[in-house]
C-alpha cells in the first residue's frame, strides 16, 4: 500500500533539509539561546542571594546597632552608679578624714587642758604651800614668844617623833 | 495574546475543515469517492491545492532523470491532466497511478528517478524556513540582550525550550545534555511544526507531513544513528556480549540477537509511532467531512444532521490533534532522549546520572 511505502524522493529530500536544518540550527541558533537561558539563570540565582546576603546583613546590621546601643545604655547606667559609689565614697573618706582630725584635735586639746591642769596644780599647790609656810611662820613668830609656850612645843614635837619611832 | 492566537486558530480550522472539501464535491457533482479524496490528502502530490478550486493546482518542479540518465526538470502543471510532457506522464489508473512516469525503450512504464520537489517536500522547505526564521532571530536577540528576559512570542518558544532542556534533556542525559541538545531540540521543534502546519488546511501549509513515512522514517533513522554512531563501548558490550549466564550467549548466541533486534525495533517504534498518530489524526478528520457528502445523497435533513454533527465531531478532532501535534513531538524527543541516555552507559560503577 502506497501509505506504507517511503519514497525515495521524500526520503532523499527530508534526510538532506533535516541535516542542513540540524546544522543551522545546532550552530546558530540552539547554543546561544541554551547559553544565554543558562547564563540569565545564573545571573538570577547570584542576584537572588546577593539580595539575601543584602537583606541579612541589614537586619544584621540593625541588631549589631541594637546592641551597641543597649551596650552603651547598660555602660551609661554602669558610669552613672559608679559615679554615685565614688561620690560616697569620696564623702565618707572625707568624713572619716574630717573625724579623724577632729579626735587629733580633740586629743591634743586634751593633752593641753591636762598639762594646763596639772601646771595649774602644781603651782596652787607651791602657793599653798607657800602661804602655808608663811602662816605657820608668822604662827610660830606669834607663838615662840614666850619660853614656856616653846619648850612645850618642843616637847611635843618630841613626843610626836618618839611616838613615830 | 494567546487567546486571540487560540481563537483564531479554532476560526481557521473551523472554516477550513468547512470550505475545502465541499467545493470538491460540488465540482465533481455527485460522484463523490470518500476513498479517492482521503487518500489523495494523505499521500503526496504533485501540485499543491488551492481553495475553493479542485482543479487548479500551484504547480511545482517535478525532478526526474530517466533510466539512460537524462535529467529533466519541469513544472507539474504540464502533466497534470494527463497530459504529457518530454515523455513524461502520470497514469491514471495501474499499480503506477499518481507517479510520474515514463516509458522505457520497449514501451513499459517505468518510474524514473524522482526526485520531484512534491507537496510533502515543499511543505518541508515551508516548516525549515520557518524553524529557520524562528530560532535564528531569536538566538540574535538573546546575544543582543544578555541577561534580558523575552517577552510574547520568544518568551512562549524559551518556554517550550525550557521545557525540552530543562526537564527533560537535562535530567536524562546529565553531563551529555550540552552535546546532545542541539539535536533533540531540533527534532521537537521539526516534528511540532510539521504537525502544526499539517493542521493548517490551506497553502502554505496543510502537507500530511509527519503522517508521511517517509518522513517519520528518515527522523527515526537519524536518532537511529545519534544512538549507535555515539553509543559508548558499554552499550556495544550489552549487545554483542551482555552480563548473562554463558549458555545464553555462547554456542547460540541468543541474547546478542535480542539484544540487536531490540537496539533495530527502537527506530521502528519510533517510526511507526509518530506516523500512525499524525496520519490516524488526518484520517479521522477527513473521513468525518467525508461523511457529510456520503450522507448529502440522502436528502436534506440527513444532509443538515450530518454536517452538524460531522463539523463539530471534526472540530473536536482538530483541537484534539493541536494536543497530539505536541505531545507526539513531545514523545519522539523524549523516547530519543532516552534511547541516547541507554546508549550511554559507562559501566555500572560510573553511572551516567
Amino acid at each position: 500500500m502506497e501509505l506504507f511505502t517511503p519514497e525515495f524522493g521524500l526520503v532523499f529530500w527530508m534526510f538532506l533539509v533535516f541535516a542542513i536544518l540540524f546544522v543551522i540550527l545546532a550552530k546558530y541558533a540552539w547554543p546561544a539561546i541554551l547559553k544565554s537561558v543558562d547564563e540569565r539563570a545564573d545571573f538570577i540565582d547570584k542576584g537572588v542571594a546577593y539580595a539575601q546576603e543584602a537583606k541579612t546583613q541589614l537586619e544584621h546590621a540593625t541588631e549589631n546597632a541594637q546592641a551597641l546601643l543597649a551596650e552603651a545604655q547598660q555602660k551609661q547606667l554602669e558610669i552613672l552608679r559608679e559615679a554615685a559609689q565614688t561620690k560616697a565614697q569620696i564623702i565618707e573618706d572625707a568624713r572619716k578624714a574630717a573625724s579623724v582630725e577632729a579626735k587629733k584635735v580633740m586629743d591634743a586639746a586634751a593633752v593641753a587642758i591636762e598639762e594646763a591642769r596639772k601646771e595649774s596644780e602644781a603651782q596652787f599647790r607651791r602657793q599653798v604651800s607657800e602661804f602655808a609656810l608663811q602662816i605657820a611662820e608668822k604662827l610660830m613668830r606669834q607663838e615662840l614668844s614666850d619660853n614656856k609656850k616653846q619648850k612645850e612645843l618642843v616637847d611635843k614635837l618630841l613626843t610626836d617623833i618618839e611616838n613615830k619611832n | 495574546m494567546k487567546k486571540t492566537i487560540f481563537y483564531r486558530m479554532l476560526l481557521l480550522l473551523a472554516v477550513m475543515a468547512a470550505c475545502t472539501l465541499p467545493v470538491r464535491a460540488e465540482e465533481e457533482s455527485g460522484t463523490f469517492d470518500a476513498k479517492e479524496t482521503i487518500f489523495e490528502h494523505l499521500l503526496d502530490n504533485y501540485g499543491w491545492e488551492v481553495p475553493f478550486s479542485h482543479t487548479m493546482r500551484i504547480p511545482l518542479p517535478i525532478i526526474v532523470r530517466n533510466h539512460e540518465g537524462e535529467w529533466s526538470v519541469f513544472g507539474s502543471h504540464r502533466v497534470a491532466h494527463g497530459e504529457t510532457y518530454n515523455g513524461y506522464f502520470i497514469p491514471q489508473e495501474g499499480e503506477l497511478k499518481g507517479k510520474v512516469v515514463t516509458l522505457d525503450a520497449d514501451g513499459n512504464a517505468y518510474r524514473p528517478l524522482d526526485l520531484s520537489i512534491t507537496k510533502n517536500v515543499m511543505a518541508l522547505f515551508i516548516a525549515t524556513a520557518l524553524l529557520c526564521l524562528c530560532f535564528i532571530p531569536m538566538a540574535r536577540w538573546y546575544r543582543k540582550h544578555p541577561h534580558g528576559a523575552p517577552r510574547k512570542g520568544y518568551g512562549f518558544m524559551e518556554l517550550i525550550i525550557d521545557m525540552i532542556y530543562q526537564d527533560l534533556v537535562k535530567p536524562v542525559l546529565g553531563r551529555d545534555a550540552k552535546r546532545y541538545a542541539p539535536y533533540l531540540l531540533t527534532v521537537f521543534f521539526f516534528i511540532f511544526f510539521i504537525n502544526i502546519l499539517g493542521l493548517m488546511v490551506i497553502f502554505p501549509a496543510g502537507a500530511n507531513l509527519s503522517g508521511n513515512i517517509a518522513v517519520t522514517m528518515v527522523l527515526a533513522l537519524c536518532t537511529f544513528l545519534v544512538v549507535n554512531l555515539t553509543g559508548t563501548k558499554h552499550y556495544w558490550k550489552d549487545i554483542f556480549w551482555p552480563e548473562v549466564p554463558m549458555w545464553m550467549k555462547c554456542p547460540i548466541p541468543l541474547m546478542p540477537v535480542i539484544e540487536l533486534f531490540g537496539a533495530l525495533t527502537k527506530p521502528v517504534a519510533l517510526m511507526i509511532r509518530l506516523f500512525a498518530n499524525m496520519m490516524g489524526g488526518h484520517l479521522i478528520v477527513l473521513v468525518l467531512i467525508s461523511l457529510i457528502f456520503i450522507f448529502g445523497a440522502m436528502g436534506t435533513a440527513v444532509l443538515a444532521g450530518t454536517t452538524v454533527l460531522a463539523v463539530l465531531f471534526s472540530l473536536f478532532m482538530n483541537l484534539l490533534d493541536v494536543l497530539i501535534s505536541f505531545i507526539q513531538a513531545y514523545v519522539f524527543t523524549i523516547l530519543s532522549t532516552i534511547f541516547i541516555s541507554l546508549a550511554r552507559v559507562h559501566g555500572e560503577e560510573a553511572p551516567v546520572k
